[in-house]
């Protein structure tokens, strides 16, 4: 178990006693939520993971060291924040996706991009969730003001990156 | 009709992703061989056994929390804030906001009707989808590793209060859905209940 497992667990079972001194029903809907979420979640997750895992198998490992390799600069960085914009679907895809590429030797500055990209812009979540509940002006409005932040974030990213030598850790 | 467009719109993501696994699950059967194939899904399963713990936990905080944090205290504190205390506010409000697209979206909604400003409900959206403590916790750690996960983290921290502060000077008009109505004709409880403290 790594630490971040441990700290979550800790973390839930801390959350779950304080709403069980709330008294037994909140701690009874606490867990119909989580359950409720388990049964949304996980048929995703089913779905997903061979997804990724086969897109990754499509995906020549050249475009991972090449086209978003660490030596790709300022390029790498913008196609990897248009190309997070068209990953579908929820972290369920994007991550298993971004392991593969980092294991394939992808850049780190390219992969915070790729998935600033994914997380802000979101294409397939702008359509199916922002535009019905919130309409097409309200899009308009927060793409305008975050379609470069991807690119921000990844060259704040390659100025970080001295600071962190253990990100990229290829097993 | 309707209710078939709404049936979609609830379970495109299941839809989109199947539709594309199935793709390129043909492509890699056909380039690569059923060797290949067969390895990609052992992939698939290893990923799925090391992320499951982390998940459960992860659900099981996010739905506690959402039984200790009522949803009335957030539009409160984000209601009539302006300025870089109210992004911030924002920011951290959607950071903490558990739950997919199906909650922080509608959730948004009633934060604007209760009078929150665009920019504190962009910066709200932009904190939610990058930096979601959830989602960090439940998905980017356990796959990525912390120190990835932080490096992450950190490059997107300041993300959302550009993207409210940049919201705040986009010239185009925006009233929430349902809310042109006169202030008198309050929508929701959390509008109604917010109204009387912005006058204080």
């Amino acid at each position: 178990m790594t630490p971040g497992q441990f700290l979550l667990i800790a973390a839930a079972l801390i959350a779950f006693g304080l709403a069980l001194r709330r008294g037994v029903p909140t701690a009874q809907r606490a867990l119909r939520e989580t359950g409720q979420t388990i049964t949304r979640v996980l048929p995703l997750l089913l779905v997903a993971l061979p997804m990724a895992a086969f897109l990754a198998e499509l995906i020549p490992p050249d475009v991972a060291a090449g086209w978003l390799g660490p030596e790709s600069g300022l390029p790498g960085i913008a196609i990897a924040s248009l190309a997070g914009g068209f990953i579908p679907g929820g972290p369920f895809v994007s991550f298993p996706l971004v392991l593969t590429f980092i294991k394939a030797g992808a850049g780190g500055p390219q992969m915070v991009a790729l998935i600033t990209g994914w997380a802000i812009l979101g294409f397939h979540r702008v359509i199916a969730w922002e535009w019905p509940v919130l309409g097409p002006r309200f899009i308009a409005i927060r793409l305008i003001a975050s379609f470069a932040l991807p690119v921000l974030a990844g060259l704040l990213a390659g100025l970080l990156l001295p600071f962190f030598p253990h990100a990229l850790v290829r097993p | 009709m309707s209710r078939m467009l709404n049936f979609l719109r609830r379970h495109s993501s299941i839809l989109i992703i199947s539709g594309i696994g199935l793709v390129a699950g043909a492509l890699v059967w056909g380039l690569h061989g059923p060797v290949a194939f067969i390895g990609a899904l052992g992939v698939a399963f290893d990923v799925f056994l090391m992320v499951l713990p982390a998940m459960l936990a992860g659900l099981l905080l996010a739905g506690s929390l959402k039984q200790l944090i009522p949803a009335g205290a957030l539009a409160k504190w984000m209601g009539e804030e302006s300025g870089w205390r109210g992004l911030m506010v924002a920011s951290l409000c959607g950071m903490v906001m558990p739950g997919g697209p199906m909650a922080a979206f509608p959730l948004v909604l009633v934060l604007a009707q209760a009078g929150a400003d665009r920019g504190a409900l962009i910066a709200f959206v932009v904190a939610w989808a990058l930096n979601g403590f959830q989602r960090v916790l439940v998905w980017e750690v356990p796959l990525l590793g912390a120190d990835f996960a932080l490096l992450r983290f950190l490059c997107g921290l300041p993300m959302p209060f550009i993207a409210g502060a940049l919201a705040r000077r986009v010239p185009i008009r925006w009233a929430p859905p349902g809310a042109t109505l006169p202030a008198e004709g309050a929508t929701s409880p959390h509008a109604a209940a917010s109204r009387p403290r912005a006058g204080l």
